[in-house]
């Protein structure tokens, strides 16, 4: 079964009468890095909460391959800007979300605290570890049980250029374990870096969406080309 | 004369006196009883308000915020008229033994223990609520996970309902008419031997119910550091 290509057919959203979302149309098919971009307040995080279920939307609006939702849901995950981590330590957060996945696996997290390399903080309560490693925490969950689909919402943005390097590592390997990816992100160079697919949001709507090679080589738009002259 | 009963009360607690003994032996059945119902049934309703917001849990939240503050003479009272020989409860005929001043120190507390258990995880939900949904849990499953998050905070709420009940007369009093060796508590010794010059034993059970406080004190400082 294909969890691509996804599908969204007219998504609107809004609050308290302010429009989020306008009528948003997407079809992609790329299995690799698709980069939601855009300026602030134009809609990215919220697709993408909407894209992993945070945000409930009327059904048949969003499609995904030959998945019903349901079964979409059981394979995605997020990782979100400030990561939200339980008052536990790193072993013990990786261990809960292991037994709500009903995980039985022996060794299990042990094999992921490996595969992130962040055995030195195992042990350690994530109130007391630095942003990057929360960070690093943070994705370490999201990819236990395997998921089909991970969304991050701007996981770099609050790192220094060390961290920033090791995670967008960790995000391409990642992908190409076949891994589809969704990520905010501002970092224009960033985008370059990784990004596979790019789709452009502001004020709500879609107003670029193919590419990140014809992205950085085609003409745009006056409020595409500040972004990326300024991102 | 304020030494000399100071050296007498000690004296009464060092000698480890019968009556003294008896009385705070009572008080501490009594309140952990009541602290244990109270908190059985006020933490979960308190959890589930903070996870289900509507205008009747608003409301619900609202009452309970309102009998925090009730005077314990007037809920005495009220448990009074219910569970007297002419009340709707008088089969029960619990007037005037501990089961009353249980079930008095056991409504004061809800509440309390209600609007706090409601405050800590209403914080606790706002802080991992994006996390518990995307992991797709069912809301029993949020509800253990938030309670278990906040332990430490409701030890603090249950350690706050103990000291509310500990240190209660009034409602006391009331429904359990202070009878010696049977619903004599710390509270109401001590008004009682105050009003008949007994200050002695008076200032002993106040020097206890002090320590009480005290080590209570210390345990919450100690579990809000670690929470």
């Amino acid at each position: 079964m294909n969890i691509l290509p996804l599908k969204i057919h007219n998504l609107s959203y809004s609050v308290n009468g302010n429009n989020i979302l306008n009528n948003i149309n997407i079809l992609s098919d790329e299995k690799k890095i698709t980069i939601i971009a855009g300026n602030n307040g134009s809609g990215k995080s919220t697709l993408l909460k909407i894209l992993h279920g945070l945000i409930e939307i009327p059904d048949n609006i969003i499609k995904w391959g030959d998945y019903s939702i349901k079964n979409v849901k059981d394979n995605q995950t997020m990782v979100f800007q400030t990561p939200i981590l339980l008052n536990r330590t790193t072993y013990e957060n990786l261990n809960y979300v292991a037994n709500k996945k009903n995980i039985t696996e022996k060794n299990y997290v042990q094999k992921i605290i490996e595969k992130l390399n962040i055995k030195d903080i195992a042990n350690v309560n994530t109130r007391y570890i630095s942003g990057g490693e929360r960070q690093k925490v943070s994705i370490a969950m999201a990819i236990i049980g395997d998921p089909k689909i991970i969304f991050l919402d701007e996981p770099t943005s609050q790192l220094d250029p060390v961290y920033k390097n090791e995670i967008e590592n960790i995000i391409k390997n990642l992908s190409d374990l076949n891994v589809k990816i969704f990520m905010t992100s501002h970092d224009v160079s960033q985008i370059n870096r990784i990004g596979k697919e790019i789709i452009f949001l502001d004020n709500g709507n879609v107003i670029y969406q193919n590419s990140v090679t014809k992205f950085f080589n085609e003409k745009h738009c006056s409020l595409i080309n500040n972004y990326m002259n300024y991102g | 004369m304020l030494i000399n009963i100071l050296e007498t009360a000690f004296n009464l607690i060092i000698s480890l006196n019968k009556d003294l003994f008896e009385i705070i032996s009572l008080s501490l059945k009594v309140t952990i009883s009541a602290l244990i119902i109270a908190v059985s049934i006020s933490i979960p309703i308190g959890a589930f308000l903070a996870l289900y917001k509507n205008k009747f849990q608003s409301f619900l939240v609202l009452i309970s915020n309102t009998l925090m503050g009730m005077p314990p003479v007037v809920l005495g009272l009220l448990i009074y008229t219910l569970v007297s020989k002419k009340g709707i409860f008088g089969f029960l005929d619990i007037l005037y033994t501990p089961s009353a001043m249980i079930l008095a120190q056991t409504l004061l507390i809800i509440p309390i223990v209600i609007s706090l258990t409601y405050e800590e995880i209403y914080k606790k939900n706002k802080e991992y609520n994006l996390l518990l949904i995307s992991l797709n849990l069912s809301n029993f499953s949020k509800l253990k996970t938030l309670i278990y998050e906040c332990r430490y905070a409701l030890l603090t709420v249950a350690l706050t309902g103990f000291g509310r009940a500990s240190a209660e007369v009034g409602a006391v009093m009331i429904v359990g008419g202070n009878i010696n060796h049977f619903t004599r508590v710390m509270t109401t010794a001590i008004a009682f031997e105050t009003s008949k010059g007994s200050i002695e034993l008076a200032v002993a059970l106040g020097l206890i119910l002090l320590l009480i406080s005290l080590i209570i004190t210390i345990i919450i400082k100690s579990l809000r550091k670690i929470s």
